[in-house]
């Protein structure tokens, strides 16, 4: 990185210059995480981190990697089912929050005859449906307007393992991936499912296989690879599978 | 002055954590938040805020009682509750180990790390990332009883407990603590004093806090106003948590230029 982003530490007034112009589509200036708007027209920060802005979206937010997962309408998330309730599952999505609600009928082809069944600790990969501050956040594995499931669902077997929620979202991001997955993707096959709450779920088909993938995920969020790095963690793995 | 030490987010399995060293005082703090109330602590609108105290040795006292209270009370005043309603935010300080003068320096001990606590806990909130209204620095003064009554004697800045023990008999110390936009969030003082040396104190304490006053207009290039006529100004506990933070961001950031 060549230059440092401009740092950002709670209660900081964000100067209007720093904010983007508003030159491209959207006019309206969206404030993202770490952000808060006090009217009339001051914009404050809440977090302590690297302040972020894109001028194509008109968006601005402050990028920081510790805490715990806050729940964003939109997010994928693992869910851990806690219960069954009359008509949902109580979910945990980090561990000592309230849960989420997981309808019922919020799975591919489920009515009220077929529900699912989902044992306490069963994985599920869904979408958050709504997350406000005075409700607890609402799940669901369907895409509304189609009905169909798009690869949400219940986790069969594989394992778990716990990223940095940063590391989440680099590997959730639409550009970039990880180079480590392309590499070893190419010569071992598994499933990888990410969840922006700071879990990534392997299935190997074997365990030697999913531990050596889970570890090497690991490995680079703790190191931070880089490319280079990465492609020689690929070539340990693959030779030690 | 010297610097605190600080170790950012180093416990696994805390949400956020810090471990906090300046002269002699050394202080783990962990926050977990925002996670599950208790249903009779819950409040409607605004997150609960919960703080542990722990000594150094056996278990805790009124003293330590005393030191949660003024610590709740301050932090409740910084962290923004309403963006959390329903929710707990749970901060356990505990004391690792103190100078060993602290004891015999006969000025009232819970004061005197009380603004180490409040750093603790302020850092500890920034690596969970509990939003926050604004950030805070403290710091302890002591006014040594000077020798004749007529002339007043210069106040020690953030003594070290040996200064301390040295200055005896201390006629009276306090604590400060300062938000981000220069607003007095904490005074405990005890000993005594008059209105003046109070205010004296004050306005030092704001100047060791939060920098010297500017006159007029933002400055813009920090690092450069520090070398101002070739003397460098004594560094503010302001621009320590900015040092702090930046090397913070830089870590979380450094996959970005990595190979």
């Amino acid at each position: 990185m060549a230059t440092l982003a401009t740092l950002v530490l709670p209660g900081d007034e964000i100067p209007h210059g720093a904010l983007p112009k508003g030159t491209g589509k959207k006019k309206t200036l969206t404030l993202g995480p770490g952000l808060r708007h006090i009217p009339p027209n001051t914009v404050a920060t809440t977090v302590a981190g690297a302040l972020a802005t894109d001028d194509k979206k008109n968006a601005a937010l402050v990028d920081y990697n510790s805490g715990r997962y806050l729940p964003f309408v939109g997010d994928l998330v693992i869910a851990t089912v806690n219960g069954s309730a009359a008509e949902n599952f109580n979910c945990l999505l980090t561990p000592n929050t309230s849960p989420a609600t997981l309808p019922h009928l919020a799975f591919e082809g489920a009515t009220k005859k077929t529900r699912p069944q989902l044992p306490p600790n069963s994985l599920v990969y869904c979408r958050i449906a709504s997350a406000g501050r005075d409700l607890p956040p609402e799940l669901t594995c369907v895409d509304p307007s189609t009905g169909k499931g798009e690869g949400l669902g219940l986790l069969k077997s594989g394992m778990l393992f716990h990223i940095s929620l940063g590391m989440a979202r680099r590997m959730l991001a639409a550009k970039g991936g990880i180079t480590l997955l392309d590499l070893v993707g190419a010569k071992v096959g598994f499933e990888v499912t990410v969840g922006r709450n700071g879990l990534v779920h392997i299935d190997g088909g074997n365990v030697k296989t999913t531990l050596a993938i889970g570890r090497a995920i690991q490995e680079v969020d703790q190191g931070a690879f880089g490319d280079e790095r990465q492609k020689k963690l690929a070539a340990d793995v693959l030779k030690n599978l | 002055m010297i610097a605190p030490e600080v170790t950012l987010t180093h416990l696994n399995r805390a949400d956020g954590s810090a471990t906090y060293t300046h002269i002699g005082y050394s202080i783990i703090g962990a926050v977990n938040g925002p996670i599950e109330v208790q249903r009779r602590d819950e409040q409607p609108e605004d997150a609960t805020i919960e703080v542990n105290v722990r000594p150094a040795v056996g278990v805790g006292s009124p003293k330590e009682r005393h030191l949660e209270t003024l610590l709740h009370n301050t932090l409740r005043s910084i962290i923004l509750t309403r963006l959390i309603p329903r929710t707990l935010v749970q901060i356990t300080l505990q004391i690792r180990s103190l100078p060993e003068e602290d004891d015999s320096t006969g000025v009232n001990t819970s004061l005197t790390i009380l603004p180490h606590l409040l750093h603790t806990a302020l850092l500890a909130l920034l690596s969970a990332s509990i939003p926050l209204r604004t950030i805070l620095t403290s710091v302890l003064i002591a006014v040594p009883s000077s020798a004749s009554p007529n002339t007043s004697s210069t106040p020690l800045l953030s003594p070290t407990a040996n200064e301390l023990l040295r200055a005896k008999p201390v006629r009276s110390i306090h604590v400060f603590a300062f938000s981000g936009d220069r607003k007095l969030l904490l005074n405990e003082s005890d000993g005594t004093f008059s209105y003046a040396e109070w205010a004296e104190a004050c306005e030092k304490a704001e100047e060791v806090c939060c920098g010297e006053e500017e006159e007029g207009g933002v400055k813009l290039d920090e690092g450069e106003s520090m070398e101002l006529d070739g003397q460098v100004q004594e560094e503010s506990l302001e621009k320590w948590l900015r040092g702090v933070v930046r090397r913070k961001v830089e870590w979380e950031q450094r996959w970005k230029s990595a190979t």
